[in-house]
């Protein structure tokens, strides 16, 4: 090989190389943009959430039709929730809270961006009161995507507990002893006793109040079976009968029929209760919140939010999901659930967020149910 | 020696300090990355904990980074948290104790009589439930234990109780029994592995010497395993204080152990006063861990199991 063939290939080497990286550059930016969802062509965004927020087929059918992924981490509640967005920040993109979580906690902290709810058609089957919520107004656009809501009742067997109770006051009976479950969520639980107390702003307690709500916890404690780690376990107690009365959400008496399990009643206690509504909210500087739009876009269509409903069981903010309900044959169950009636509902319960008495409250808890 | 030159900078040539240093490093370096898990996996965490132990949390969840003894005030003086410590401390030497027993005779028969082929199958057998999740084998206990489980069925069927029974699960009995099958695995192992070292004709010999076999037992055998008791002790105990999922699954409402209490204080993000729940356990465990020391040498672990 003579010097000029020489400097010919090395050229020639030098402008395929550059080729090739070039390609493979752009082979690798692409990818880039498609794995942190910069782009039309989908991606996969970062979602924190609670399990029933979802289905895997309708996940599935938005990866197949629009290539976008949710990839979803578990959320257990709202604190463990906030803290950790504190931590990680944009490495999600979005995330669930509850009520006055979203703008005393999460918008406060500067955690989310308020977004133009309006601007997303699928809004348009929403109520329109779940559009307008107050707590989640600001004057830069709204907190979060509304998505279900549920006030905290009691459920009792009906062939072991009698007179129909209508009150907290039934946990507190030790004739039911050893014979509740209820769930593991401290704050709720000194929550539900501030209500069996007469307390109204049960996430604010004065130390009084709280030494009123140890009192009940004292009286509570030797009747709690044990502490359900999720729903489902305390549908399943119920349903085998080790439990006679538990707490949850609205929708338990289909829960334990469809299981096999005993007639089960439910009530909101005449002193009040505690609810949550929730929604997804957008976090701030989140990498792949290109993706959150085209993705509620699809995921929160009636046809989605009743099969939700059907699967999970605790109403929804979807107005059209309603009806789509009601032509499935499902308007009885739906009913029942106060799927039409969230406005006056949740106008009757304190709605769950964070409170200046929480701290106190753990300590109580620990105190009366330690050793 | 003649001094290189570099850049115009002189190198000294190596002396035998420098020489000795190096070959110092080079043997060291094998140790370096135990030492960066250990420095980075839990003394940097056990040192933030135990910063975070002495701040607050204010109304918004925020921790507060301003000194303060609170938090260990509250453990010290609030009755209940010194109570269930003791409590799990309790219940730790307990079952560490059944955990002993029961795997000393499985792993001295196995050891003993017999043969290494079958002992090793057995073994397997032992570790067999670890191949299934942690969770499924607690649920799979409260389908044993419950108010409908199999033992309470069993039980009536036999006409031992007229009806079923809720001692046997959500209280302290039911976190005991779990904690014991979940642990004795590990006991097993270590004791098997120490024993199986043993040469059972001593115990012979001492007693053609005259000893008891009670006596051979304790000053022939159980010396000679120590250090496999104190691991086996080690690897049971210790994880006890820390155990959490096994309490609020089995142990109901009234079975809370330590842990139990410290979760709820992370659950709502109350860092600072977890931390220091989380740093007195962390705190006992090491000044057990030195205790243990006192009567366990490295080299009878390493070179004799």
């Amino acid at each position: 090989m003579n010097a000029i063939d020489n400097q010919l290939s090395r050229r020639r080497f030098l402008q395929a190389s550059a080729a090739v990286g070039a390609a493979v550059s752009l082979g690798g930016i692409t990818a880039a943009c498609n794995a942190i969802g910069g782009t039309a062509q989908g991606g996969t965004f970062n979602w924190m959430t609670w399990g029933d927020h979802y289905i895997d087929t309708q996940l599935k059918a938005i990866e197949a039709s629009d290539k976008i992924i949710a990839q979803i981490s578990e959320l257990a509640g709202n604190a463990e929730g906030f803290a950790k967005l504190k931590e990680v920040k944009g490495e999600l993109d979005m995330i669930s809270g509850d009520a006055l979580w979203v703008p005393d906690a999460y918008f406060a902290e500067g955690l989310i961006e308020p977004f133009d709810i309006n601007s997303l058609k699928v809004s348009s089957q929403l109520y329109s009161f779940a559009r307008e919520f107050d707590i989640w107004t600001t004057p830069d656009g709204y907190l979060g995507y509304p998505f279900g809501w549920s006030p905290i009742s009691i459920y009792y067997n009906v062939a072991e507990v009698s007179p129909a109770p209508d009150s907290w006051g039934v946990l507190l009976d030790p004739k039911y002893k050893g014979r509740i479950v209820i769930e593991n969520q401290p704050e709720e639980i000194v929550a539900y006793m501030g209500k069996a107390s007469g307390v109204d702003d049960v996430y604010n307690m004065t130390d009084d109040q709280l030494a009123t709500v140890k009192g009940l916890l004292e009286q509570l404690k030797p009747n709690v079976l044990k502490f359900a780690q999720q729903a489902t376990d305390s549908v399943n107690a119920m349903t085998s009968g080790e439990a006679w009365l538990i707490t949850g959400n609205l929708g338990n008496e289909d829960r334990v029929k469809d299981a096999g399990g005993p007639e089960i009643k439910g009530f909101i206690p005449k002193e009040g209760t505690v609810g949550w509504m929730d929604a997804e909210m957008i976090v701030k500087d989140g990498a792949n919140k290109a993706l959150l739009f085209p993705y509620l876009e699809k995921a929160e269509v009636a046809e989605n939010i009743a099969a939700n409903f059907i699967t999970h069981g605790r109403p929804l903010f979807n107005e059209a999901a309603y009806q789509v309900l009601v032509n499935q044959g499902e308007q009885d169950r739906a009913d029942r659930y106060l799927y039409n009636k969230a406005e006056e509902t949740l106008a009757k319960t304190t709605l769950k967020g964070p409170g200046t008495s929480t701290e106190k409250s753990i300590q109580l808890f620990n105190e009366v149910f330690g050793a | 020696m003649a001094s290189e030159i570099v850049g115009g900078a002189a190198l000294a040539p190596p002396t035998a300090i420098g020489v000795r240093r190096g070959a110092r490093l080079r043997q060291l370096a094998p140790f370096l990355p135990a030492a960066v898990i250990i420095v980075g996996l839990f003394l940097v965490p056990l040192a933030l904990m135990f910063a975070f132990s002495f701040w607050s949390t204010d109304e918004n969840l925020d921790v507060i980074p301003v000194w303060t003894l609170e938090n260990y005030q509250n453990f010290f003086t609030n009755p209940t948290y010194v109570r269930t410590l003791f409590k799990t401390m309790v219940i730790g030497t307990g079952v560490t104790i059944v955990c002993l027993a029961v795997a000393f005779a499985v792993a001295y028969f196995l050891a003993r009589y017999v043969s290494r082929q079958w002992a090793r199958i057995a073994l397997l057998v032992i570790i067999v439930p670890f191949w299934t999740s942690y969770l499924l084998r607690v649920y799979s206990w409260q389908a044993i234990l419950g108010e409908r489980g199999a033992l309470n069925q069993v039980l009536v069927g036999l006409g031992i109780i007229d009806e079923p029974s809720l001692l046997f699960v959500y209280n302290d009995f039911g976190t005991f029994i779990v904690l014991v099958y979940l642990y004795i695995p590990f006991a097993a192992l270590v004791l098997y592995a120490s024993l199986e070292r043993f040469d059972f004709t001593q115990l012979t010999a001492a007693q053609d010497l005259g000893a008891s076999p009670i006596r051979a037992f304790r000053h022939v055998l159980l010396p000679q395993i120590r250090p496999g008791l104190i691991t086996a002790c080690i690897f049971v105990f210790i994880p006890i204080l820390g155990e959490f999922l096994t309490p609020s699954m089995v142990g109901g409402a009234q079975g809370l152990l330590i842990a139990n209490l410290l979760a709820n204080f992370f659950k709502n993000a109350l860092i600072p006063e977890g931390a220091a729940v989380g740093f007195l356990i962390a705190a006992f465990v090491t000044v057990l861990l030195i205790v243990f020391r006192r009567y366990l040498r490295i080299e009878d672990v390493v070179v004799r199991g």
